[in-house]
């Protein structure tokens, strides 16, 4: 007996610490949310206390009129969407091929999609900003992709290089290859096509690693900054992160009203993350790569 | 798009028994749009970035060919010499407290213990979150005069800190607050490495009357052995793309104590538009990571195997 309550003692005494180190964890958003609902009186008061005197709501809508936030969360929800699906479709697709289908220079192509998975995002920045400044025809430019912008400062520009690549390619490569063979063997011989097969029994079969790299793409491409930082130079094509730091520009930060933008930036991925919790996760653990 | 694209052998298929010798020409539509998309925004990149990394390029002239010349002045650039010691303390720094703590607290949440759910959230949840908007948290609470950092040491009688403009302490509050970003990650991939640790060598350990401590000592770590060297490579290759809390909280500063590689990039890239030379910079790198996932590729299968047996 005496033995099994000391037992309980140690779960009691870790549940302690654990709790300690949750709390301790979520302390920088709970300063943030009762930050952002101070007036910048209180804030600047020698005084300190943890919660709001006073709950100042509309530091909120405050917030929001620095700048043109409305613009910033469209433009931001535009290239996310787009992103997530164009991306489903074009790696599911892709890995489907290289898993399944058989034809003569598969696996060169698939080894050259490989090489990107050691290529970091970083080193290819500076062509492919070149690449999208001098896009022939588009934005402006001339044949030779003179003259014009480019695709700066718009949508395709902050969307392209993301919508496929060597990552989602593997990872549902890897994913349809688990399938056993019977299932391509029986629907071929009730005479499906390749596409059929595809779309109509491999696609239904692949919720989990499609919510996977659904969550993967939507992380990614809501929580950017470097790309669209340097993509876009006008208000009107921000994205929430790029909106962030006019807040930081300013020699005095009103830190209510900054907490308060964050607190609105950071409010979707974490109730996506509440909601579907198994699948970031599980992207974590099955994917390991590029956290 | 339409099925009819399939030229494959839905007709022959019942008469040839074995289709091996089929090849699915649907396979190339299929891979088409997301194999350009990979071609064009990564391999040619690429390519093109070795390309200038050899050239003096200012963006609006045409690219110069001059060799290994940027190269040459990569060695003798001391603020980019600067920036890989940074970066090398900034990987050092937080990636053993990571292992360390990661490793703990996913010992602990592997137990039947009181709230895990509810502390796994937490603990993981500044990694959902974007670098930009943490940053801006940390900024206040870093903040010298206001922030709830300096406030409470002063309750322990401790003056205030000047901690991201002092450029003793910079470095290290941009390490403490990259830490807990990215330690939820940490947690999460050592937890998989301990589900996947069968139950019974535990079972075995505990009738031989071996203590949890030495359980853990005998059993655990060796057998995390792989998972602590994934997430060693990961952290590694994660730290030399420190960029966005830099460019945020310090912009590199104070006296440059915090300017990381791809910051330096950015801004010999983006500022000066010294494109040649910051390509080169990339391709340093490229060959830092290349070199790295390497070091995986071979050690890191070896300690599959080595778990197999």
């Amino acid at each position: 007996m005496g033995k099994l309550s000391s037992r309980n003692m140690g779960l009691v005494v870790m549940s302690v610490v654990l709790l300690a180190v949750s709390l301790v964890m979520l302390a920088p958003f709970l300063i943030m949310v009762l930050t952002s609902f101070k007036t910048m009186g209180e804030i600047q008061s020698p005084t300190f206390s943890l919660f709001p005197k006073v709950w100042h709501f509309d530091n909120y809508a405050e917030a929001l009129s620095r700048g043109d936030w409305l613009k910033y969360f469209y433009n931001s929800f535009v290239v996310t969407i787009i992103t997530v699906v164009v991306s489903l479709v074009l790696n599911s697709m892709a890995g489907y091929s290289f898993a399944r289908l058989k034809f003569p220079g598969r696996d060169i192509l698939f080894f050259s999609v490989l090489i990107g998975i050691m290529v970091p995002a970083q080193t290819t920045m500076i062509p492919t900003f070149l690449m999208m400044k001098q896009f022939p025809l588009a934005g402006g430019n001339n044949l030779f992709g003179q003259d014009g912008i480019g695709f700066i400062n718009s949508y395709t520009g902050l969307i392209l290089p993301f919508i496929a690549g060597s990552f989602g390619i593997f990872l549902c490569r890897q994913f349809f290859l688990n399938f056993p063979r019977a299932l391509d063997e029986a629907s071929q011989i009730d005479g499906a096509s390749k596409f059929r097969v595809f779309y109509q029994i491999y696609l239904p079969l692949s919720k989990p690693i499609l919510a996977t790299l659904a969550i993967f793409k939507t992380t990614s491409a809501w929580n950017d900054y470097m790309w669209p930082l340097i993509m876009t130079n006008t208000e009107g094509m921000r994205t929430v992160q790029l909106g962030l730091t006019i807040f930081r520009g300013e020699t005095n930060v009103e830190w209510n009203l900054l907490m308060a933008a964050t607190t609105l930036v950071v409010l979707p991925l974490v109730v996506l993350f509440l909601a579907a919790q198994k699948y970031f996760v599980q992207g974590i653990v099955t994917t390991g790569l590029k956290a | 798009m339409k099925p009819t694209l399939s030229r494959s052998v839905e007709t022959d298929g019942k008469t040839r028994s074995k289709q091996r010798l089929s090849i699915d020409y649907v396979g190339y539509a299929m891979i088409a749009p997301g194999y350009l998309i990979y071609f064009l925004f990564i391999f040619i990149p690429l390519i093109v970035g070795v390309y200038y990394s050899f050239t003096n390029y200012n963006f609006y002239s045409t690219p110069e060919f001059i060799g290994l010349q940027n190269y040459a002045r990569l060695l003798q650039d001391a603020l980019f010499g600067k920036a890989m010691y940074n970066t090398f303390i900034y990987a050092l720094f937080t990636i053993v407290p990571q292992l360390f703590l990661g490793l703990i607290l996913a010992v602990l949440l592997n137990g039947k213990l009181f709230g895990r759910v509810f502390s796994r959230a937490s603990i993981y949840i500044p990694n959902v979150t974007s670098m930009v908007a943490v940053s801006m948290i940390w900024l206040w609470i870093y903040d010298p005069a206001l922030g709830i950092l300096n406030r409470m040491i002063k309750v322990f009688g401790i003056d205030p800190i000047q901690w991201l403009y002092n450029p003793n302490t910079a470095m290290m509050a941009v390490v403490i607050m990259s830490i807990w970003k990215s330690l939820g990650y940490t947690m999460i991939v050592y937890l998989a490495g301990l589900q996947s640790i069968p139950s019974s060598l535990y079972e075995a350990a505990h009738m031989d009357g071996a203590s949890k401590i030495r359980q853990f000592f005998s059993i655990t770590i060796p057998m995390l052995k792989p998972t602590t060297f994934f997430i060693l490579v990961m952290s590694c290759i994660n730290s030399f793309m420190v960029f966005e809390q830099v460019n945020i909280m310090t912009a590199g500063g104070p006296l440059n104590s915090t300017t990381t590689v791809v910051h330096q990039i950015y801004l010999r890239g983006f500022q000066d538009f010294q494109m040649g030379y910051a390509s080169a910079m990339a391709i340093v790198l490229f060959l830092i990571t290349l070199v790295i996932t390497l070091i995986n590729f071979k050690y890191g299968n070896q300690g599959d195997d080595l778990d197999v047996d």
